[in-house]
């Protein structure tokens, strides 16, 4: 057995004669540590989203009814409710844009609620043609839809088992439709929860002939420019606000910062207190083993060697706190992009090492006090009990 | 009569004002076997962990086979520990969550590299060969005693050092204890100095000190050592 | 102050260098003070000389070569030292012998003065190259090299030197100082063959499979043969070429096995002489983990080089109604002081993007800022050529002008007395040709 071994046998030897005080210490620093990869993981894949979203949204100004509380949050972050249904005026708007000589993409949309297999589904009027024009990054799988044809997000395939080439019959306030699903659609945004139909038929089978509910545009015009043509087209809008999508992605920077914050907090907090705890459990363990001390350094260890073994217990239980707190850690940023940002976070392979890295610092710093008197520990009088 | 393994002159220490060991001149040849007796405060432990390289001596000079104890650094003594001596405890003094082999192989380690065949043999010359496996807590003191031994030859040393070894024990075993030191002796041949305060046990060394208060008072050939 | 700056790599490489020499002939340092400063100071002159009166890139390329010759040489050692290492016997034996001869010691210390002087030479250019700062050099160094010899003796008394390692240091410190001077790096041109390489490895054999739908070859696999297109490829090869010596120094110095101990009757005796090898065992893997370290350096500085490039921003430029561009050489740039001038030319949606250039023989030039192989990264200028961001090959400005290779893609115009006239439409469909072509490729090959 070579000495490397020796002293992992040594330490495992160590950490389960102690299992108390092994797990409690290892719960701490996982703790610790799943928060701080809790923060990065929803900071830095949240960021990625919003940066995400604000670049491939094809759509740049969004026209929405004013007394409709716009959803906060862009593409798949989602915080609101739309409150009271109101809507636009399909033809009104289409006369405003041509009035207001403004070159644009536009995309109708129309959102609501139809009955299937007992439950409400989320559904959305589009015109197909709009969609891939401005929409570019839509991938079907299965075929584009033709009239009688719709296309489900694949959150909502996955619930209901839907496939391309099913039938489903929904149910809306003033018909009833037929529709087979021609493919599934995958953004990874809001769609995926959405099924999406012909705008003139989800109008008539909701029974609200000519109305909308939101209004895209894709103007060639960014930043300053941008802004005065919103602010042109807010003219002929009255009843309507006319917003940068920029804003929208901006308002979930804002949520986003605030959460960063409180966790930032939180985690500082936990880090301390888990900081602490780590060197009270290790003085009490180097008070309670000092008689073991004294006999390593007695037995011909140098103060380094004895040092080391100690060191070497504080560095494994910081790596397997470090690992604990990946896993739990992702779980929780799991559980807040959930449900603050009704989105899912993603796993992030290499934040392993930032959580480790946090675990192992904490747990070396954690037992720099006790170390320091584990090497300064006079083996005579530690032996004689003193 | 065959070179000095020890070789003090002026040898001091104290406490603060408390004086633990007066001027004190000793030699010890080597292979030799020396009882160190007196009460509990004559500072014979203090001269025992002095003469270990545990602790330092305040004063004097003092000179352990080549190497010149008081000129050590901190590290040197710990590797001067390691090589020349071997100790034995009163309390034993074994990791409580490692086996007996274990507990040898501790002392490998320090020393060069753990090897656990030569642990096992080890154990088996002391008679422990059933009791590889077993913790400290699931052997009798005299067990516990032996496993201490093993410990404290395993690496050779020069000079084997005992602190009141069968101050725990019972007679018994006690005499077991000290017919297998003497057997370890004659094939090893290190050099043993025991502190006690059983005069029986003294008498199985070769030479016995008397210490009171730190002061050599008195110093007797054992017959029964000499045989 | 900025060339002192630049001079630390070199000096530091100097220093580590006469460490490693004085480490591994310890009974020598005289000889090798004395070797090791006699080549350098006359790598440095025999390389101010040959600069002087051998034109172009000559001079360069030896210097370059035989830094290149010292990686081969590294590779043969370190093959060699884990082919001994399993045990079996090498009939090198004269080599080692040599090496260990006096003679032997001074070539080796005389052969890196010489590189490591001819490498520093090359930072001076010109008017710099002079008698008293060839001077001044060979003091500071030969200064440098009785310092280091005289501390040398007193730090690191663990780490140890042998053939294999004192030869993969060595090349470490060559390379430290050969990366710190552009026109001397080897990395970047090596990271360009093996993508060459590879390049060509894939067309001769997989061109039968370059169709995209190919029944073997589904878009998954794609993204693997897309990796030998890469950039990346180069950049992994070569480094590799550079780092498996190293690794296999390291790996010789693990393989080497423990000494028999089994004779020796006394365990504690026994362990102690085990422990002792691996201890020293484990202290000869400082020179190969030090010299990975200084290789990374050496990557590193080749990669982000400390040089500025002169990078102007293009200036928009827009064509007269006949379709003609019009630089004057006289106005609010200067096109004559010999550097380039970028612009960007735009048209019915279509851009362009070229610079104009007076070479320092006179000659103009207006070319393309993109080549007509790599992706239209574009060109920075550095001391005495112009160098692509995308493949880091460095162009003499002689040559820029010259259709080929990665030289900028050379545009037609007339030099006239007030400035610089292009054909609009004719610069509009050259870069659309080549610039649309390179980038196609690239993206069939992500």
């Amino acid at each position: 057995m070579n000495r490397r071994r020796w002293l992992f046998h040594l330490v495992i030897r160590t950490l389960a004669h102690r299992r108390g005080r092994t797990a409690l210490l290892l719960a701490v620093l996982a703790m610790a540590s799943s928060l701080a990869t809790a923060l990065g993981v929803v900071s830095f894949s949240m960021e990625k989203r919003v940066a995400e979203e604000v670049r491939k949204y094809g759509a740049n100004l969004v026209i929405i009814p004013e007394t409709a509380r716009l959803d906060v949050g862009s593409g798949g972050l989602n915080f609101g409710v739309i409150s009271e249904p109101v809507y636009l005026e399909q033809r009104r708007v289409e006369d405003a844009l041509a009035q207001s000589g403004l070159k644009a993409e536009k995309s109708f949309h129309l959102r609501g609620a139809l009955r299937f297999r007992k439950g409400d589904i989320m559904v959305e009027g589009v015109d197909f043609g709009e969609i891939r024009r401005l929409f570019s990054w839509w991938q079907i799988k299965g075929a584009w839809p033709t009239a009688g044809e719709a296309v489900v997000g694949s959150d909502l395939a996955a619930r209901y088992g839907l496939k391309a080439g099913d039938t489903m019959e929904l149910a809306g306030p003033e018909q009833t439709v037929k529709l087979r699903v021609s493919g599934t659609i995958a953004t990874g945004g809001e769609e995926d929860g959405l099924l999406f139909l012909a705008l003139p038929e989800l109008q008539r089978v909701l029974g609200l002939d000519g109305r909308l509910s939101t209004v895209r545009l894709l103007v060639t015009a960014e930043g300053e420019n941008l802004r005065q043509k919103a602010a042109t087209l807010q003219a002929h809008f009255p009843g309507a606000k006319v917003s940068e999508v920029r804003q929208i992605a901006r308002t979930s920077e804002g949520l986003l910062a605030k959460v960063k914050l409180l966790m930032a907090l939180v985690t500082a907090v936990v880090l301390i207190s888990a900081g602490s705890s780590v060197t009270g459990t290790m003085s009490t363990t180097v008070l309670e083993r000092s008689k073991e001390i004294g006999l390593m350094k007695a037995l011909g260890g140098t103060r380094w060697e004895v040092l080391l073994i100690f060191s070497a217990e504080a560095a494994l239980l910081g790596l397997l706190g470090g690992v604990a707190g990946y896993l739990l850690g992702s779980a929780i940023a799991q559980f807040i992009t959930k449900t603050v940002f009704a989105a899912s976070s993603e796993v992030i392979p290499w934040f392993v090492c930032v959580s480790v890295g946090v675990s192992l610092f904490l747990a070396l710093l954690g037992s720099l006090g006790p170390m320091i008197s584990v090497f300064k520990l006079d083996p005579v009088r530690s032996l004689r009990g003193e | 009569m065959a070179a000095n393994i020890i070789e003090t002159s002026g040898l001091t220490r104290s406490y603060g004002d408390i004086c633990a060991l007066k001027p004190l001149d000793l030699r010890v040849a080597e292979g030799e076997w020396l009882s160190v007796m007196g009460h509990s405060g004559s500072g014979k432990s203090t001269l025992l962990n002095i003469m270990g390289g545990l602790d330092r001596p305040s004063g004097g000079s003092l000179r352990v086979g080549e190497e010149d104890l008081l000129a050590l650094t901190e590290d040197g003594l710990a590797r001067f520990r390691r090589d020349y001596v071997g100790i034995i405890f009163q309390q034993h003094h074994l990791v409580p969550y490692l086996s007996a082999v274990e507990n040898v192989m501790l002392a490998q380690y320090f020393h060069s590299v753990p090897d656990e065949a030569e642990a096992r043999s080890a154990l088996e010359r002391v008679g422990l060969g059933h009791r590889l496996k077993n913790r400290p807590g699931e052997l009798s003191g005299g067990e516990q005693q032996r496993v201490c031994i093993a410990r404290a030859i395993i690496n050779s040393p020069k000079l084997l050092l005992g602190d009141e070894p069968t101050g725990n024990l019972d007679h018994k075993s006690t005499l077991m204890i000290m017919e297998l030191l003497r057997e370890l002796r004659a094939e090893e041949r290190f050099t043993v100095i025991m502190v006690t305060h059983n005069q029986e046990v003294a008498t199985w060394g070769d030479r016995t000190i008397y210490l009171d208060d730190g002061v050599l008072v008195r110093e007797e050939r054992n017959e029964q050592g000499e045989s | 102050m900025a060339l002192a700056y630049k001079l630390i790599p070199l000096f530091l490489a100097w220093a580590g260098a006469v460490m490693v020499l004085g480490r591994g002939f310890p009974g020598r340092r005289p000889m090798v003070a004395v070797a090791g400063s006699a080549g350098y100071a006359g790598g440095l002159a025999a390389t101010f000389l040959l600069v002087r009166f051998l034109p172009g890139d000559l001079p360069f390329g030896i210097i370059k070569d035989a830094v290149g010759a010292g990686i081969i040489l590294m590779w043969g050692v370190s093959v060699a030292a884990v082919y001994r290492s399993t045990g079996r016997d090498v009939p090198l034996p004269w080599g080692e012998r040599f090496a260990h001869t006096r003679l032997g010691a001074g070539i080796c210390a005389l052969a890196t003065g010489i590189l490591v002087g001819a490498i520093c030479a090359c930072r001076f250019t010109g008017a710099d190259a002079s008698v008293p700062v060839f001077l001044l050099l060979v003091l500071a160094a030969v200064v440098l090299a009785c310092a280091v010899l005289a501390a040398e003796r007193f730090f690191f008394s663990s780490l140890t030197m042998y053939p294999s390692g004192m030869t993969v240091a060595l090349v470490a410190f060559l390379l430290l100082s050969s990366s710190s001077i552009l026109r001397l790096d080897l990395f970047s041109p090596l990271t360009m063959k093996v993508m060459k390489f590879a390049h060509d490895f894939v067309h001769q054999f997989f061109e039968s499979m370059l169709i995209p739908d190919h029944f073997f070859f589904n878009s998954f696999t794609w993204d693997f043969i897309g990796f030998f297109f890469g950039k990346q490829v180069g950049f992994w090869g070569a480094l590799i070429i550079w780092f498996v010596p190293v690794l296999l120094v390291a790996l010789a110095v693990n393989l080497v096995r423990l000494p028999a101990v089994a004779h020796i009757r006394q365990g504690a005796q026994r362990r102690k002489m085990l422990a002792a090898a691996i201890r020293e065992r484990r202290s000869r893997l400082v020179v190969p983990a030090l010299a990975a370290v200084i290789f990374a350096a050496a990557v590193y500085q080749s990669r982000f080089p400390s040089v500025e490039y002169w990078d102007p921003k293009p200036v928009s430029v827009t064509a007269s109604p006949s379709g003609e561009i019009f630089i004057p050489k006289k106005g609010e740039i200067d096109l004559e002081d010999e550097k380039l001038h970028k612009y960007l030319f735009k048209q019915g949606g279509r851009e362009a993007r070229f610079f104009v250039l007076m070479a320092p023989s006179g000659q103009w030039t207006v070319d393309l800022d993109a080549c007509a192989i790599c992706k239209p990264d574009g060109y920075g200028q550095a001391e005495g050529a112009v160098l692509c961001y995308y493949c880091r090959t460095l162009i003499p400005l002689d040559t820029v002008g010259k259709p080929g290779g990665c030289n900028p893609v050379p545009v037609p115009f007339t030099a006239k007395d007030d400035g610089i006239h292009i054909d609009g439409l004719t610069l509009i469909n050259r870069w659309g040709e080549t610039v649309q072509a390179t980038t196609r490729i690239k993206e069939t090959g992500k």
